[in-house]
Formats: structure tokens, C-alpha cells, sequence
């Protein structure tokens, strides 16, 4: 699958699938007063249900933190055509979201972008207009 | 007196003859008619290398596997997966010591479970998985019949499931073919051979017989994880809420609300052209998407103040002024179940089932079939509801579960199901809008057309309403099919919210 197609697939994806697979309360767990902007290397696209998660080598002052990124559920990555292929570890992405209110290296994906400005997401799990 | 010649020849002929010899229920279209509540019992559970179970006794493992198998078995206390309530995959679903209950059309051939309210759904329609390359817990089921014996074929199932407590167990390459076949109205033979040249020599087989259970009338639940969790103190009742022991005190909120009776709805037309079942009934058979509006994050209409929060259409008709009756008691709990600290106490956090209505409206999709005599649900969240549509009462008031008990009758074209015995433990919905062990749903399910049902809840909950309200949400009717939600397999989310909880409760102990 080509960028073009994923990116175009992925917006779709959260703008359905984020919310509309959410299965806990997003303001609890996420803090919107938290907003993070992070800029790293994937590690593991993780396929799961009841969410997915991107896993995200964060460089910041020669540490480095691996964050747990929460996107959609498998199952609605999958009914759009998605493979677990389809974000290889090493992949450098822009990640826009929000922080977890216990303070980990945890946040709700907002949007991801590749280093040449295309969007990746475009919505997060806490999108605020629901298709279901 | 037969002589002993005779005597074998009959016994021969016995075994030769008995599919046919003994008559076997059959279903309208002539196959072998496997409904009803079956039970496993014996020692395959346990270990499946004990007696006659295994085909020539043994598990052929490689030498590798060997090894493999004897450190799971010293180990199999803490590595069980089924000690974490992981789906149990198949074969071991099905001889697990729960009964379960088989549901059959020309299309599908539906197994619900008590245990943990799993459920296979079989494809009997011979058209080929729509998505590929996914495994899961539980597999793909895609079935034929061979005669009279139902053959099944389960692939794409992950590697980190086990066959028993013994520790048992496959890599995902494995590929099993299992054989159902009835040899009396009371017994079904059950084969499974297992292919995986990954950790064995060759294939095997088990056989074992399946029971009917013939004084068991309905299923009920038996919740893994929930059950483990109210045990641990990882999930705490509301006792305001909750359905109490016999014989303890009355709930604090004193005496339930008289009822008046639920408003006059707003006539929905049921439609002209529906497609029917074989005895004249709409057809609801399906995969279903509810719009919900939102439903999930509140029932009543709000316009999200915060950029984060959801918006709602509101999908209460009933009172017209389209807020929920509440009793200011759960009003007040409900308005505190926004707070952030309250996110843990949402049983859907959790990963337990939804309960009624909640279940019809969680963002997530439903099959209906329509077995005879029954319509049931399968929610891709893996849980179930069994309709029984022939006139039976409830069960005794003293038994409660997550998704209550359902009755159901046809009024015209709709179908209306009654719904009590609920638990008192489920959340209508993310915000938390308040429901009790009282309520009792109604819900009717109106074809408009073929394929979309107008969806209705008339609720009555005395300790938490002061009157009944109803909820309408469209279902529409698309072509795809169920997926697996093996929800707490990965819930990390769980320990984010109860940090957030202990936080709160730290300092509130701190501040007295």
C-alpha cells in the first residue's frame, strides 16, 4: 500500500473509526489540557482490540522514550483494508495528541503526519462528531 | 435368543446402519437438526491426552515441542491463558465444562456459550471470508455439510490459546476440521483434527461426545473476567444499584417510584415489502449498524462545550422533552460520573458486556439470525442475547445477569422483546447515565424496509426514573461480516483510568 493510499485510508479511518470504536471515556483518561506534539520513529504497529497502538521512539535531549500512541480499534483498521504491514518499525512520523492524565509516556492520537507534511490521521478516538 | 454370530452381526449392522436406523430431528431444509443445549463432560478439559480421547492416545509433538509442552505444564497455574480469561480458541471452547447452546439456519450455525458469553458464529453459505490475513482468539469458522455430519473448517487462529489445563499447545499455523455428527437425538460425536507442522509429527484426533442437556431450558452466564474482578476488588457494584444478596437490608434510597404508565409513541409504519422467513415472519436476519448519534456517550442531546467531548443527537422520544426522567438522587450520580475519576467505574472499561439496551447502541456492529423459534443477537463485542420466542415466562427473580433475561413475541410485524432480571451493575453509557436492577426494557423492533429496522427501548426503572422514557436508534442492515473484539486482551487503557482513580482517592484521604 502506497502513502497516498494509506494516508488517504487512515483518514478515514479515525474519522470513523476513533470515536466509533472507543469502549472507556476519553476525557478520562486523557487530559485535553495536555496537548503533546512528538516527532519519532515507529517501533510496532500493534493491531488490537478494543484500540491500536503506534509505538513511537521520542529523542529529547539524547533520552530516548518509547510512547504508546492509542489510535482505533483493529477491527475498523481492518474493514478498510489495513495490514499490520502497512507502518514498518523505523517509519518516522509526526504525532499530534493528547497526554494521559497519570502522566505516562501514553497519548490519544489526534494526527500524524510524514516528515513530507502528509496527513496520516486526522482525527483521534475522541472525535467530536460520532457516526454511530 | 440370538446365537452369538448373530448377536455380532446385529451389533455391526447397528453401527452401520444407526444414521439411518435412528431418527434423528432434522430441520426443514433436511439436515440434521443440532439445536438445543449440548454440555461436554469428562476429562478433556483437563488433559486431553487422558483416556480415549486422543486417537492412538498420544499428542504426536516434535521433539522441540515436547520440551515446550512439559515446561507449560510445570508452569500451568500462572500460564494457562484461560487463568487471564484470554478466549479459550477451538477446539477447547468446546469441550470445556460449560454448556453451550447450537442455533441453525440455512446460512449459519450460531454456538453461544455460557462461559464468558462467547460465541462462534459458522458460515454455512459457502462464500469465502471477506477479510483476510487477520487471526484471532476464536478463528474463522467456515462450515458444509457432508451428508449429515456438519464439517468446519476453523483457520487464521493465533498462537496463544492452549488446548487444556495440561498445556497443550499450537502455533498459529494450525488449521483445524472439525466433524459434528449426530448419532442419536441426544448425542452429537464431535471430531476435531488438528493440522500444525509447525509443532507436530502429523495430524491428529480427538472424538468426544457432546450431551443434550435436556433439563436446562435457557443458558446462563458465567463472566470470566467480571466474576474475577468483583472477586479482586478490581471492579466495585454501586450498591445503590445492584441487585442485593437475599435477605439484606433495603436499598438507602428507600421505596421505588410508582410508575405511571409509558406516554403514547409516534406511530412507526412497519414496511410493505419485507423479505420473510419461511413461516411469514420479517426477516431480520443480518449484520447490523446502529446510528446511534452518539448514544454511547449520553442518550439526552448535548452540544459538546469542551473541543474533546463528543456531541449527541439525543435519541430519547419519550418524555417530549427529551430528557431523562431521573430521580434527583440519579441525577446527581449521573452528573458525577463525568468526573475523570469515574471513567474506571464504567463496566465497558472494563471489557464486560454492555448489558440491555446498551448493548444495541455501542458503537460497534450486531448479527441477528433467526433461528426457529428464537431470534438471536451476537455482538461483535463478543456477548450474546438469546430471544426465545415461545411464550415462556422469565426466570426466578433471584437470578441476575449482565444481559438480563429476554422473552420475545411478534405483534404484527414487529418484534417485541421483554427484558428483566438485569443486575444493576451496567452504565447506559460512557457519561453514565444511571440504570438498576429494577429496570425493565421493552424493546420493539419495527422493519421499516428490508434491511432497516426502527429500533425502540422502553425503559421502567423505579429506583433510578420517575417515569418510564424511550429511546428510537435506526439499525441498517449492511453487507460485512462480525469481527473479533477480544477486548481485555490488550486493555491498557483500564490502567490509565484507575491511576487516575487512586490519584483522586489518595487525595481525598489526604484532604480529611
Amino acid at each position: 500500500m502506497n502513502i497516498t493510499k494509506l494516508s488517504g485510508v487512515l483518514g478515514m479511518i479515525t474519522l470513523m473509526a476513533g470515536t466509533a470504536l472507543a469502549h472507556h471515556s476519553f476525557t478520562a483518561e486523557f487530559d485535553v489540557n495536555k496537548p503533546v506534539k512528538l516527532t519519532g520513529k515507529v517501533t510496532e504497529m500493534k493491531f488490537s482490540n478494543p484500540h491500536s497502538w503506534i509505538y513511537l521512539d521520542v529523542e529529547t535531549n539524547g533520552k530516548v522514550v518509547n510512547w504508546a500512541l492509542e489510535t482505533g480499534a483493529a477491527n475498523a483498521l481492518i474493514r478498510r483494508g489495513w495490514k499490520k504491514t502497512d507502518l514498518p518499525a523505523g517509519t518516522v512520523l509526526h504525532v499530534d495528541g493528547w497526554q494521559a492524565r497519570n502522566g505516562t509516556a501514553t497519548a490519544n492520537v489526534s494526527s500524524v503526519t510524514f516528515p513530507d507534511g502528509k496527513r496520516l490521521f486526522a482525527g483521534s478516538s475522541n472525535e467530536s462528531a460520532p457516526q454511530q | 435368543m440370538f446365537t452369538w454370530s448373530t448377536k455380532a452381526l446385529f451389533a455391526l449392522s447397528a453401527v452401520v446402519l444407526s444414521a439411518q436406523q435412528i431418527k434423528l430431528p432434522r430441520t426443514a431444509d433436511g439436515k440434521p437438526n443440532l439445536q438445543g443445549i449440548w454440555q461436554v463432560r469428562g476429562k478433556a478439559a483437563a488433559d486431553l491426552q487422558g483416556k480415549g480421547i486422543v486417537e492412538g492416545g498420544e499428542i504426536p509433538y516434535q521433539p522441540w515441542a515436547v520440551t515446550k509442552k512439559r515446561e507449560n505444564f510445570t508452569n500451568r497455574l500462572a500460564a494457562d491463558p484461560l487463568g487471564k480469561c484470554y478466549l479459550p480458541g477451538v477446539p477447547r471452547i468446546m469441550y470445556m465444562e460449560y454448556p453451550f447452546q447450537i442455533f441453525q439456519t440455512p446460512e449459519h450455525v450460531a454456538i453461544t456459550f455460557e462461559w464468558s458469553q462467547v460465541y462462534r458464529l459458522i458460515y454455512t453459505n459457502g462464500k469465502p471470508a471477506p477479510h483476510e490475513g487477520i487471526d484471532s482468539w476464536m478463528g474463522d469458522s467456515r462450515g458444509r455439510w457432508e451428508g449429515d455430519t456438519l464439517v468446519v473448517e476453523v483457520k487464521a487462529q493465533n498462537d496463544k490459546t492452549w488446548f487444556d489445563m495440561a498445556g497443550d499447545f499450537h502455533s498459529d499455523a494450525m488449521n483445524v476440521t472439525e466433524r459434528y455428527r449426530m448419532v442419536d437425538p441426544d448425542t452429537i460425536q464431535y471430531e476435531a483434527t488438528i493440522q500444525d507442522p509447525k509443532v507436530f509429527t502429523k495430524s491428529w484426533k480427538i472424538s468426544i461426545p457432546m450431551t443434550r442437556q435436556k433439563n436446562m431450558s435457557r443458558l446462563l452466564e458465567y463472566q470470566c473476567q467480571a466474576e474475577a474482578e468483583e472477586a479482586n476488588g478490581a471492579f466495585e457494584r454501586d450498591p445503590r444499584t445492584w441487585y442485593p444478596k437475599p435477605g439484606s437490608p433495603p436499598s438507602p434510597l428507600g421505596k421505588p417510584a410508582v410508575m405511571p404508565p409509558s406516554g403514547p409513541l409516534p406511530e412507526v409504519k412497519t414496511g410493505t415489502n419485507l423479505r420473510r422467513t419461511a413461516d411469514g415472519k420479517p426477516d431480520l436476519t443480518g449484520y447490523y449498524q446502529s446510528n446511534a448519534g452518539g448514544a454511547n456517550y449520553g442518550l439526552e442531546q448535548r452540544r459538546s462545550e469542551l473541543r474533546l467531548t463528543p456531541s449527541t443527537r439525543g435519541v430519547i422520544i419519550d418524555p417530549p422533552d427529551r430528557t431523562l426522567p431521573y430521580q434527583p438522587w440519579a441525577r446527581a450520580e449521573r452528573i458525577n460520573r463525568e468526573e475523570p475519576y469515574r471513567g474506571y467505574d464504567d463496566p465497558t472499561a472494563h471489557c464486560f458486556v454492555a448489558g440491555v439496551p446498551r448493548s444495541m447502541y455501542v458503537p460497534s456492529p450486531v448479527q441477528i439470525l433467526q433461528p426457529p423459534g428464537y431470534v438471536v443477537m451476537l455482538f461483535e463485542r463478543m456477548s450474546w442475547r438469546i430471544v426465545p420466542l415461545d411464550g415462556r415466562a422469565h426466570i426466578p427473580d433471584n437470578i441476575r445477569l449482565w444481559q438480563g433475561d429476554s422473552v420475545g413475541h411478534w405483534e404484527g410485524d414487529s418484534l417485541v422483546v421483554d427484558t428483566t432480571n438485569m443486575n444493576g451493575k451496567t452504565w447506559l453509557n460512557e457519561v453514565g447515565d444511571v440504570v438498576s436492577h429494577a429496570e425493565h426494557i421493552v424493546e420493539r423492533f419495527i422493519p421499516t424496509a428490508d434491511g432497516k429496522i426502527t429500533y425502540r427501548a422502553t425503559v421502567t426503572d423505579p429506583i433510578a426514573y420517575t417515569k418510564p422514557w424511550t429511546i428510537e436508534i435506526p439499525l441498517n442492515r449492511a453487507n460485512d461480516e462480525l469481527l473479533e473484539v477480544a477486548c481485555h486482551e490488550d486493555n491498557g487503557d483500564l490502567q490509565h483510568l484507575k491511576d487516575v482513580r487512586d490519584e483522586y482517592r489518595a487525595q481525598q484521604k489526604k484532604e480529611k
